[in-house]
């Protein structure tokens, strides 16, 4: 026992010098996932702690926090868990045998799919990955600006949704919507190739061309819905930033993209957010029907449109 | 449900079937050399032992190989209980990868030695969509098997992440990984 208290004491100490390197080692140890303490600066002296961490926002490395191997110590070490974590998880991976929430895909679209690649890809034009908010989709500033204030400051989506949503009395209120429902493994960076349907009525639009927009559009006062590439970008933003609804251009509800399906060749079943409350429904996308009715407004065709576009328009 | 099929093993190989050296009457292995047996010609005996195994799914995607452009091919994805098996099929070859859990190991079929052979590290790279196995010696597009990392709850060591690499140490376990710009400096 003193052997191994001494080598114990010897190991926590190679553990507390300084890692060099953003390297989430994952020891080989036969004592199995023994947990050794890690802690900012060191137990005690750490004070605020954080010294194990690497790299940050622009998503480096990070050792620590379960990246692969070091545990994650709090302030002064006063966490229990701190120190090496099990090293069952490569690095997070696994041998991909859960079926996703949106089933398994059958085929990758072949058009405009580059190929295997572990280069990051390039800035999607009114878009980018990774980098939210910077680029903004050419003639559409405004769009943009309002989607990233409202997603970050939900005090003002309650706000505003309050006073203006409307909520049409055919809407149902959605039940049980859970962490897997608003964030199936798709919604992720590379969503677009991700979505697991590959069957249905894909338009792929660059741009909506909606049949049942053209002669509604004169009557409501608009004059063009929001693009393809100012939907995507919202969801690209969305996703980098951890976030799970998108607001839908050019209106107040709050679409949780992550909830859409398709639910036939052409229809598709989604959650949206007004009015404080979510709300369970589903489009034609083809026929242009919103719950099986023509859209009353022009934001509840955004609301289609915004839906159909996530479910079935391109996207890279 | 039995497979037609062996799922354990790439389609052209010649061992798709039982053994056909039977074991001489009147020897009675022992179990270790009977575990060698298994090992050695696992695909053989392996799925016939596995009655659970079934397809997960068949995908038609792309694959490159040894970092040459991107070529159509089939991943048929088999749970065969202990390990996941990723046949990729491209062209007239097939290339099957085989993955465990708890550890995680991966292991390619060695044509050649007619065994698997560890892997020496893996990486994905979600926002493309790619799932490469040693270096760049097989990319694949291979959103179902990302979208299936991705819903595993119980793992929040790829949130918000988007480049994964990791490393197998000679034991076959993971030794070493990173995330986004740190494999940039790592496991290269």
């Amino acid at each position: 026992m003193n052997t191994l208290s001494a080598f114990a004491l010897l190991l926590a100490g190679v553990i507390a010098s300084p890692v060099g390197a953003g390297l989430a080692l994952e020891l080989a140890s036969p004592h199995g996932p023994a947990l050794i303490a890690r802690g900012g600066g060191g137990g005690r002296m750490g004070g605020g702690g954080g010294g194990a961490r690497m790299g940050g926002g622009g998503g480096g490395a990070r050792v620590g926090g379960g990246g692969g191997g070091l545990g994650r110590a709090g302030g002064g070490g006063s966490l229990g868990r701190s120190g090496f974590q099990g090293s069952g998880g490569a690095g997070g991976l696994n041998r991909g045998v859960s079926r996703p929430a949106g089933g398994w895909s059958s085929g990758v679209a072949g058009g405009g799919l580059g190929g295997p690649s572990l280069n990051r890809p390039a800035a999607r034009p009114g878009g980018v990955v990774g980098n939210p908010g910077l680029n903004r989709p050419a003639g559409a500033g405004s769009l943009n600006r309002n989607v990233n204030a409202n997603l970050n400051r939900n005090a003002n989506v309650n706000r505003n949704i309050n006073r203006s949503v409307s909520v049409n009395r055919n809407w149902n209120r959605a039940v049980n919507v859970n962490a897997i429902g608003v964030r199936p493994g798709w919604a992720r960076p590379g969503w677009g190739v991700a979505r697991p349907w590959n069957h249905g009525w894909y338009g792929g639009w660059a741009t909506p061309s909606w049949g049942w927009w053209g002669a509604s559009a004169a009557a409501w006062g608009v004059g063009t819905l929001a693009t393809a590439a100012i939907i995507n970008s919202a969801v690209d933003a969305a996703v980098a930033s951890n976030q799970t609804v998108i607001v839908v251009p050019n209106t107040q509800y709050q679409l949780l993209f992550g909830t859409v399906q398709p639910t036939g060749t052409s229809t598709v079943a989604f959650d949206v957010s007004a009015n404080g409350s979510v709300y369970q429904l589903s489009a034609d996308c083809q026929s242009g029907l919103l719950n099986g009715q023509v859209p009353g407004n022009a934001q509840e065709a955004e609301l289609l449109n915004a839906a159909c576009q996530v479910a079935f328009g391109t996207a890279s | 449900m039995l497979l037609r099929r062996n799922p354990l093993l790439p389609s052209d190989h010649p061992t798709g079937r039982r053994n056909r050296c039977p074991i001489p009457a009147g020897v009675i292995p022992t179990a270790g050399l009977m575990a060698g047996v298994l090992l050695a010609v696992a695909p053989a005996s392996l799925a016939q032992q596995v009655p659970s195994a079934k397809v997960l799914y068949r995908l038609s995607t792309q694959c490159a190989l040894q970092g040459a452009a991107p070529v159509p091919c089939t991943v048929e994805a088999v749970d065969s209980g202990g390990a996941t098996l990723y046949r990729h099929r491209i062209g007239t070859s097939v290339e099957t990868v085989r993955i465990t859990a708890e550890p995680v190991t991966m292991a390619i079929w060695a044509h050649d030695a007619r065994n698997w052979r560890p892997l020496r590290g893996a990486s994905a790279r979600f926002s493309t969509n790619t799932v490469c196995f040693n270096g760049k010696d097989l990319c694949v597009v291979n959103p179902n098997y990302l979208n299936s990392v991705r819903e595993d709850r119980a793992n929040t060591r790829l949130q918000g992440r988007d480049l994964v690499m990791v490393h197998f140490g000679s034991d076959g376990r993971v030794d070493a990984s990173c995330y986004d710009d740190a494999c940039a400096l790592l496991l290269k």
